[in-house]
């Protein structure tokens, strides 16, 4: 029942913040905000004197710092500035352009315990780009690779990780298509590796919410002048028929394992997901998401095919000054399960009925040189891949899995604000060794544009 | 029952091997090497032939199978029939004028019939009822199911899996991989009269092609368990002749061997007995629930193989729920 208590936890936190009169941004990134508008300000004053003198307008891409910005092309929630202010223009059709967009991570992990497992890996290269059609449509793409070469004999993959068609409605809300991030957790749609601490991401943030997690759909998307950020689609969802009880994926990530990232995805039954975030006192974030939808896909006899996936999510980040405070808390879970799991019967994976996660995060910007800072940040989290399973006859249940709780420890050293070095130790409360669970000593380098 | 069948034109020579099931023989994949060096798939219980056509030609010919003296001897009597005239409807007028071209169409037939036919993969068992959710195993069943999969206890679903495919299809049973068992020598198989005759599976004697490596001597192909408990000899030379002393090997072998292999001179037992010294090496010793030593409990007691054969029993196709029997010649529409 711990997470129960890391929840109260997390919402006191919420509501604490909440109510803080004090609430301050944060200077840099206000100051990069604010860099970033001038930019657009001037850009727009080209495009009015252009079309006053009778000319073809440039186009203005700059994106917008709000939810109506592509999720990785948006400027992060973090303590980062945004993306380049102003991107080259590489069309000269009226009100039309194309960006260019990017982000890579390298990493180095060694255990403590097992110093002949350490590890050096390009974990991801990415390229991105944005293309305005006119002042109302755009498209967007990331294509990465990950693990430096993929082939059918290596081990690397690559993936369109986003591939969408957005429609400005109005000027505060909209509509977009396409393979889209699901709006959940501050990581999903954010995972750039300058916009989170530590070399790692965070467990919670990819063992429960599967990032980097896309579904194929329809959603819109809006602001309000209170400060409200909101979206809502229907989409494709994971294909339980995809479970394998007999390897070790679902239980590092139970959803990680089944979702379909649109390859030939099983679309009959859709999913629908919704988020909220409310960003109306500066430097403070409230929000929190909900992905919902059945996971059968209607296959033909299959025991599991009424299985019903429901993912929550609350989150709160607050940037006073210097400082970066954040804390989340989600929880799924899976019906249905109990047939399937009885031909599962002695598999070490079995389908799990819950799983949760949490974490309490803080930062400090604690030097700053000119554009370069030091940010040491420790972070707690507690998280269950198996956190309950559905009840089977007595002496064949699966007992829970323990919780795992893992304290990191480190600092982001920005050489600027988009290129980042990362030190961190991460300390487990048990070993797994299958999925990656062992005290390690951590080094990252990152960039992104 | 023989453990191994005789053939010949009088019924008189030996084979050397128990028959395998032809069941669910279509699902088998040509003969390949895993990345790891893993050897998979393949025909036969040493996997030399690399699909259904080329498994049908060897018994037509083998001196102790059906011994016929040449590919001419088939087609001719093939030619003379009663089913001639349809055969040649099937492949043309012509079909007899050319040795190779009749005595293909004759395998490609038997293949055909094996891909097709669907009493030859009927997946009609009570497991597979279970596996659609259509029932629900009985107590004993489901704990033999539990054992068969465990990792820690049966482990049998390390090369026979139990569970769905990734495409969904319900599962074979199978892996198509290979294992040394170490499997006792069988004193009923004839040619096991010479102590210098072994039958080291995939490097010989029947196959050839790999004879040097020496690595994967003893090694058979892990068959379906679908139909299992219908046979009546168990593994590549039919030592076991029930389901029951099979199991009783499986976790007995490493913990009671002197319950299993003779005994030498000073009374200790000469495990692994049907390879020679040199590769008794090859055995797997180390997986579950082969991982034990003498003085050690079995992974499995006697209650638990009670179990895991009950479970083994659901894999028997026909199964018809008013009775609780099930026949694999029972033709069974699908529910």
């Amino acid at each position: 029942m711990r997470h129960i208590y890391f929840a109260r936890a997390a919402l006191a936190l919420a509501l604490g913040i909440a109510l803080s009169p004090a609430a301050r941004a944060d200077e840099t990134a206000l100051k990069s905000e604010i860099d970033a508008l001038r930019a657009e300000v001037a850009a727009l004053q080209a495009s009015v004197r252009q079309m006053q003198a009778g000319q073809t307008p440039a186009p203005v891409t700059a994106p917008p710092a709000t939810a109506a910005t592509p999720p990785s092309a948006a400027a992060p929630a973090v303590s980062t500035p945004a993306i380049a202010a102003a991107p080259p223009i590489a069309n000269d059709d009226a009100l039309t352009g194309t960006t260019l967009w990017g982000y890579g991570e390298l990493n180095y992990n060694r255990p403590t315990g097992d110093a002949g497992a350490t590890q050096a890996d390009l974990r991801r290269a990415v390229i991105g780009f944005g293309h305005s059609f006119d002042e109302s449509t755009r498209v967007y793409g990331e294509f990465e690779w990950e693990h430096a070469v993929a082939s059918a004999d290596d081990q690397g993959e690559t993936e369109v990780e986003q591939l969408f068609v957005e429609h400005s409605l109005a000027a505060n809300y909209g509509v977009r298509a396409g393979l889209m991030l699901i709006p959940l957790g501050l990581l999903n749609e954010h995972h750039e590796p300058a916009n989170y601490y530590g070399v790692e991401r965070n467990f919670v943030e990819t063992a429960i919410i599967p990032t980097t997690w896309r579904e194929g759909g329809v959603a819109m998307y809006g602001t309000t002048d209170s400060g409200f950020s909101w979206s809502a689609g229907v989409g494709t969802g994971p294909d339980l028929g995809k479970w394998d009880p007999a390897s070790d994926e679902g239980r590092e990530s139970p959803l990680g394992s089944i979702h379909q990232e649109l390859q030939l995805a099983k679309a009959h039954d859709l999913s629908g997901f919704g988020a909220l975030n409310w960003q109306g006192i500066p430097g403070l974030l409230v929000g929190g998401g909900v992905f919902a939808g059945k996971i059968g896909q209607d296959t033909p006899d299959f025991p599991a095919d009424a299985a019903q996936l429901v993912l929550t999510e609350a989150h709160v980040r607050w940037q006073p000054g210097p400082f970066d405070l954040s804390a989340l808390y989600t929880r799924g879970t899976i019906s249905d399960t109990q047939a399937l799991n009885l031909t599962y019967l002695g598999q070490p994976t079995p389908v799990p009925k819950a799983f949760w996660g949490g974490y309490a995060q803080g930062a400090w910007r604690a030097v700053e040189w000119g554009r370069s800072s030091l940010v040491p940040f420790v972070r707690y989290e507690e998280f269950n891949t198996g956190a309950e399973y559905a009840q089977q006859p007595p002496g064949l249940g699966t007992a829970a899995l323990p919780t795992e709780r893992v304290w990191t420890a480190g600092a982001n050293y920005y050489l600027n604000p988009n290129v980042v070095f990362k030190v961190d130790y991460q300390h487990f409360n048990y070993d797994d060794e299958a999925l990656g669970y062992g005290n390690r000593f951590d080094l990252g380098l990152g960039y992104q544009f | 029952m023989l453990a191994v069948q005789a053939g010949g034109k009088n019924l008189d020579v030996a084979g050397i091997r128990a028959v395998p099931s032809l069941r669910y023989l279509n699902f088998d994949l040509p003969f390949f090497f895993q990345k790891d060096g893993t050897p998979t798939g393949g025909f036969n219980r040493d996997g030399r032939a690399n699909d259904l056509i080329e498994q049908a030609r060897r018994p037509f010919l083998a001196a102790h199978e059906m011994a016929n003296a040449d590919a001419a001897s088939v087609t001719d009597k093939l030619s003379r029939a009663e089913y001639a005239d349809a055969f040649r409807q099937v492949f043309g007028v012509n079909v007899f004028a050319d040795v190779e071209t009749a005595f293909l169409a004759a395998l490609f037939s038997v293949a055909s019939f094996e891909s097709s036919a669907r009493e030859l993969h009927p997946f009609t068992s009570k497991f597979d009822l279970f596996l659609r959710g259509r029932l629900v195993l009985s107590m004993p069943e489901l704990r033999g199911l539990a054992l068969f999969n465990r990792p820690d206890k049966g482990n049998c679903a390390g090369c026979h899996p139990s569970t769905r495919q990734s495409d969904g299809s319900p599962p074979v049973f199978t892996d198509y991989t290979y294992d040394a068992l170490g499997v006792p020598r069988n004193p009923e198989i004839p040619a096991n009269a010479d102590p210098a005759y072994f039958d080291l599976g995939l490097c010989g004697p029947d196959r050839t092609d790999l004879a040097d490596r020496r690595d994967l001597c003893g090694q058979f192909k892990v068959p379906t368990l679908r139909n299992v408990a219908t046979r009546q000899v168990w593994f590549h030379n039919g030592y076991f002749r029930s389901l029951k002393d099979a199991l009783h090997f499986y976790v007995e072998r490493d913990t009671h061997p002197e319950r299993w292999y003779p005994l030498d001179a000073t009374g200790v037992p000469d495990k692994f007995d049907d390879l020679p010294e040199p590769l008794r090496r090859n055995v797997n010793t180390q997986e579950p629930p082969y991982d034990r030593g003498p003085g050690q409990a079995p992974r499995l007691n006697d209650s638990e193989i009670d179990d895991v054969i009950a479970f083994l029993n659901t894999l028997t196709d026909g199964y018809d729920a008013a009775t609780g029997t099930a026949d694999p010649a029972r033709d069974v529409a699908l529910p």
